[in-house]
Formats: C-alpha cells, sequence, structure tokens
C-alpha cells in the first residue's frame, strides 16, 4: 500500500559520518533546517521552531520524537505540527567517496489515537482515491499552474 | 479560504466512506439511492455524509424533477495538493541548504 509520502534521493560528496553530523548536530540542523532543541539520542523530544502559517493551521511549532538512531546509517523523527502527524526518515549509503541520502517525509502515523481526524483524511486520500478523482485533482493542479 | 473552511475540506475528506463516494462522483453525478445502491448502504447513511459534502464545498446538488443528483466540485480539494506542494519545496530548499552547509563545514575544517 502506497501513502502520500515526499521522497528524494540526493548525493553529496562527504562521507555518512560527516553527513550524520549535519542531521545530528543541533547547531548544524539549525543552519541548514531550523532552530530546535535536537539531541542525538533515541526517544528524545525536541521541536522546531519556525514561522506559523495560519492557512495550514500551524502554529509555527514541529513537535519531534527521535524514533530510529543508528549511527551513520538512519535517522528518523516524528514531524507533528499543526494538523500534520508524519514521519520524516533520513538514510545514509556510502558511495564512492561520498554518500547517499535517501530522505522521506511520509510514514503517517495511524495508529495514534490521538491525532487528529482530518489529518488522517489527507493521509488516506492519495491510496484511497482512484483514478478519475485523482485525474480531477491533476488537472486542477496544471490548470492552476 | 478561512481556516474553518479549510478544516472542513480536511474533515470532510478524512472518511473513508466520503472519499469513495467523491471517487464515486468524479466518474458522473448521481442520485443518492444511486450511491447508496453501490456501497450496499442506507439512504439516509448516504444523506448524511451527502451533507458534509455540500456543506464541505466538495459537492453539489441539483434538482432534475423530483430527484435530486450530486456531482463533485473538487476545487476545495486543491489545498490538499497545496500542502504536498509547500512540503516538497519546503524540502528540496532545505536539502540544498544542506550542500551548502557541508561545503562551508568542510571548508571550515580543512
Amino acid at each position: 500500500m502506497t501513502t502520500t509520502s515526499i521522497t528524494r534521493d540526493v548525493y553529496y560528496p562527504y562521507a555518512p559520518e560527516r553527513v550524520w553530523q549535519a542531521l545530528t548536530n543541533s547547531v548544524a540542523i539549525e543552519k541548514w533546517l531550523m532552530p530546535n532543541d535536537f539531541e542525538p539520542r533515541l526517544g528524545h523530544h525536541f521541536t522546531f521552531r519556525t514561522n506559523p502559517m495560519p492557512a495550514m493551521g500551524f502554529d509555527g511549532i514541529c513537535h519531534c520524537e527521535v524514533t530510529v538512531f543508528e549511527p551513520t546509517t538512519t535517522l528518523a523523527y516524528t514531524w507533528n505540527g499543526g494538523k500534520l502527524r508524519s514521519l520524516v526518515t533520513y538514510h545514509l549509503e556510502p558511495e564512492g567517496e561520498g554518500t547517499r541520502l535517501k530522505f522521506e517525509h511520509g510514514g503517517f502515523d495511524l495508529s495514534d489515537p490521538a491525532q487528529e481526524g482530518a489529518y488522517r483524511g489527507m493521509q488516506g486520500w492519495n491510496q484511497a482515491l482512484d483514478v478519475s478523482l485523482r485525474r480531477e485533482i491533476e488537472a486542477l493542479a496544471t490548470t492552476q499552474g | 479560504m478561512s481556516d474553518d473552511a479549510q478544516a472542513e475540506v480536511f474533515g470532510a475528506i478524512a472518511h473513508p466512506m466520503r472519499r469513495r463516494i467523491l471517487d464515486l462522483l468524479a466518474e458522473c453525478e448521481r442520485p443518492v439511492n444511486d450511491i447508496a445502491r453501490h456501497f450496499g448502504v442506507s439512504r439516509p447513511a448516504v444523506s448524511q455524509h451527502l451533507r458534509i459534502l455540500l456543506d464541505a464545498g466538495l459537492v453539489a446538488e441539483t434538482r432534475h424533477g423530483r430527484e435530486r443528483r450530486y456531482r463533485l466540485t473538487p476545487e476545495p480539494l486543491a489545498q490538499v495538493n497545496d500542502w504536498l506542494t509547500h512540503y516538497e519545496r519546503f524540502w528540496d530548499d532545505h536539502l540544498r541548504r544542506l550542500a551548502q552547509h557541508l561545503a562551508t563545514d568542510s571548508e571550515e575544517h580543512s
């Protein structure tokens, strides 16, 4: 079953240890992502702080918990803000002199009863809609540029 | 679109049956009976879901003699798409910044 998720595959010409450092050091994370109180350990709860987006029902605070912490290989944390209940995963693989990053923002947790039904709908929307409706939406996206 | 209106759209598509109704109406407009028969559920149950979809602006009704037919008006769904697009841009931007950070960082180390 597919879920709605954003995936990216990026090569960085630096060793996995260096990329891992950028992903797991609070000061480094602030430089490329957002201000945070991340700590490099499994189960740590932290937040990202950014600009509120009222249109998205987002107050600017993203609540996270480290759910996978396997040094130089895999880092995952929940990413909960506004109506959104999601998971961000970074998977690193050495490639030549550098590192291949497999990034995913998805993995919406349907088992969490506390999460808002509204978002549950959105998580499931892509897999639940059939071709005809998806075509409608794609047509909309096209006309709106 | 206001936050309330937006919450209504997300609330409307939160229910699997309502998503299935939307799917069905994406093919063509239909009366309640037709929808109820399609899913093997009662007419009142379908009417209740249709009310929520109507309120969210995802469905419109038209009268054909004694019959009311329902059709999909998908415009409000665009914001679901906007959300994904927003996050795609967000990550493209920040993963690029990560590359820049790594480059700067390695200059500092060398």
